[in-house]
């Protein structure tokens, strides 16, 4: 990614990442080929864990199960986006995923898979509530993708109580 | 997938004339009478009375064709492929989701089927302020009689469903007068997944209704298609010129779907709904003397209140909306402080968790509420005051459109103010708590708690829930050319053979779903035009 791209996400985070001295050339995109990259994946699995945390499993095995179907279907859910959303959905996950983006836009200081989820609330609860527009869009960002995409399979239904589609 | 009888497949099957996606691509070249882009609400009445009319139509629509066997219920599916962005479009800001279709049958195919005549309030201000003085209750009350026949819009005689009862009884508890909506549905099997697309045909949408009429009568429909802009030359459109897209809207991949397709027909009409009608006249660089294309976007922007009921509401279950009030639009001046009309609307699992504030422990309890939630939605009606001149459309750098739209003081103290009202009906009707949608608000489970809660809120973008399902304006009807994109007749003010047949043709919103405005609105432009074109008279029904 280059950082005349970068700059159309506007003048918020150009300032950002001149706070944080971000490099943009050791970026590395959020989304490869209308999928999650390992970058954003990263990032997801620790909002994801943070945003549904009381609403996943308890237990480890079944947690990690329900996080993968989360990351799988963020993927389809991107996947859809037209290609306008998925640009800046990518630059959004490669400035988070980089240190310096995670400092200064999430105000996030450990590493995502590092950080424990009540820092990565903190952070989230940080954004949500922020002056700057950016990092409230990010949060919104975030949230909106985790939930709806966590609730968009059968398999977190049960937690609704909601009985899916009639028969017809 | 639905046992049921599937109109569309069986026209398919009969011969009916369409391409795009896997129908396969149509030819490179196409001559017709009439090309309309579009085939939501203005477009499909247009292509009904203009193929009766015996002209030779073709249809274009972005969005693919899918019926009643693809309507399986399920949010998972019917977002990406019948909502425009994946229902996740938004404004500039990104303070406002916007759900709106992007299919054949367009919004029509997703929408809830509330049914209303445009306000005699909001005509008389267009005859005020815009010189339309042919938009008059009487001049249209015909037009909407037909519309209104031929898609069989009756008031909901069945019960409401208890997320509507809710309204009802919260509202008469408090004195307010609320009524019953009209809906456009035949047999209707009372589900509640209407905005999924209706799996059982009830639903009297564009799809199953206008555009089968037109399909029958010989009309062509290019699917999965954009139209990408005008050739214009000497005050007229030369020839529309399109493009295949991917499912996601990204121009088509395939070595076959690379090739523009060009259409040459005598007269255009656009009907590709507000924001996407706009954006296909700036791509084409259309005159735009007086710098009206694109402004005077509305939305009716959305505020919400979330309750929990110690009994089952089950808001998922039932027609969606059959319950409305219109005490907050009629107890002040339409150029007062805003008002507000009062609806109930369905809940599904995307959209609810998506909507749900927050995350943690006290996401999780509202999750928990799913059966027990009965939300309420304001639609505030914007257009009517200079402080709310809705928005304007714009072209990113990869030509798609996106509409920007400031929510200014005056249009969050509209807000403001239909939170508490929301909120008091709620308690009123036996609720145990409120949770107005705003990111710093908490579970209230008073009146008073909540009303000082509310009052204290600063109602910022962003920080407020604001959604939109009602997009109009953008080539707004003028008496005079200095005032608008269109002519009364709804003929382009600068294009003599391109006519703009949709919601985008509102000079202000509707101050009520706008559905039937379109029908109405549209069924009389379209018999202008066909009589202009082939001196013959039609009608819908």
């Amino acid at each position: 990614m280059q950082r005349r791209t970068l700059l159309k996400l506007g003048a918020t985070s150009a300032a950002v990442l001149l706070v944080a001295g971000g490099a943009a050339a050791l970026l590395q995109p959020g989304l490869e080929g209308a999928a999650l990259s390992p970058a954003g994946r990263e990032v997801f699995a620790a909002v994801g864990r943070a945003i549904l945390d009381k609403s996943l499993p308890a237990e480890d095995g079944p947690r990690q199960i329900a996080l993968n179907g989360l990351l799988k279907r963020v993927d389809g859910l991107v996947q859809a986006l037209p290609p306008h959303a998925q640009g800046e959905l990518s630059q959004l996950l490669s400035l988070l995923a980089s240190s310096a983006g995670r400092r200064a836009l999430a105000g996030l200081g450990p590493s995502w898979p590092q950080a424990s989820i009540a820092e990565v609330q903190q952070a989230l609860q940080g954004m949500r509530l922020s002056r700057l527009a950016l990092r409230q869009q990010a949060y919104a960002a975030l949230h909106d993708i985790s939930a709806g995409a966590y609730f968009s399979d059968e398999a977190s239904w049960p937690l609704l109580a909601y009985p899916g589609p009639l028969k017809i | 997938m639905s046992q049921l009888k599937d109109p569309i497949r069986e026209g398919i099957a009969r011969g009916w004339k369409v391409s795009g996606g896997a129908l396969g691509p149509p030819p490179e070249r196409i001559i017709c009478d009439v090309a309309i882009i579009g085939s939501g609400a203005g477009a499909g009445i247009t292509a009904e009375l203009l193929a009766k009319a015996g002209l030779q139509v073709v249809i274009v629509e972005e969005g693919p064709l899918k019926s009643s066997s693809d309507f399986n219920q399920k949010e998972s599916e019917a977002y990406p492929s019948l909502y425009q962005e994946s229902a996740a479009r938004k404004t500039q800001d990104k303070a406002i989701n916007i759900l709106q279709g992007r299919c054949v049958g367009g919004s029509t195919t997703v929408n809830w089927t509330s049914s209303f005549r445009t306000p005699a309030a909001t005509l008389k201000f267009w005859q005020d302020k815009f010189g339309l003085n042919e938009y008059s209750v009487e001049a249209l009350a015909p037009y909407f009689a037909q519309a209104e026949q031929r898609l069989n819009i009756t008031p909901w005689l069945a019960a409401p469903n208890e997320n509507n009862d809710l309204l009802r009884r919260g509202a008469a508890s408090l004195g307010i007068a609320a009524a019953t909506i009209s809906r456009n549905v035949k047999a209707c099997w009372n589900i509640g997944s209407c905005g999924l697309g209706c799996p059982t045909n009830a639903k009297q949408s564009m799809l199953v209704t206008s555009i089968p009429a037109a399909l029958d009568r010989g009309a062509q429909l290019l699917t999965e298609t954009r139209a990408e802009r005008f050739e214009l030359a000497n005050g007229k459109v030369r020839a529309l010129i399109c493009r295949f897209v991917e499912p996601n809207g990204a121009l088509a991949q395939a070595a076959w779907a690379q090739t523009a397709i060009k259409i040459i027909a005598k007269h255009y009409v656009l009907a590709g709904g507000a924001i996407n009608s706009p954006a296909v006249l700036l791509r084409s660089g259309a005159p735009d003397p007086h710098g009206r294309l694109g402004s005077r976007t509305f939305l009716h922007p959305v505020v919400m209140s979330s309750s929990v009921f110690a009994q089952k509401v089950e808001a998922w279950s039932g027609a969606p909306q059959s319950i409305y009030t219109d005490h907050f639009l009629e107890t002040q001046a339409i150029d007062g402080p805003m008002g507000y009309k009062l609806e109930a609307p369905p809940l599904h699992p995307v959209i609810f968790a998506s909507t749900v504030p927050g995350f943690g422990q006290g996401q999780h309890e509202l999750l928990k509420s799913f059966p027990h939630n009965h939300t309420l939605l304001a639609l505030l009606r914007d257009g009517f005051h200079d402080q709310a001149p809705g928005g304007r459309v714009l072209l990113r750098s990869d030509d798609s459109a996106v509409l920007d739209y400031p929510l200014t003081d005056y249009v969050m103290d509209g807000g403001r103010r239909a939170l508490l009202s929301m909120m008091e009906i709620q308690f009123a009707a036996g609720a145990k708590q409120v949770f107005p949608l705003h990111e710093m608000a908490q579970p209230y489970t008073s009146w008073a708690q909540a009303r000082e809660a509310v009052n204290a809120l600063p109602m910022k973008p962003r920080l407020t829930k604001v959604v939109s399902a009602h997009v109009m304006g953008g080539c707004g009807l003028a008496g005079t050319e200095r005032q608008g994109v269109s002519r009364p007749d709804g003929v382009h003010w600068q294009l003599d053979n391109l006519s703009i047949h949709d919601g985008s043709l509102f000079p202000t919103s509707i101050g009520a779903n706008p559905q039937l405005s379109v029908y109405g609105a549209v069924n009389r432009l379209a018999q202008g035009l066909a009589k202009r074109l082939t001196g013959r008279d039609v009608v819908l029904a």
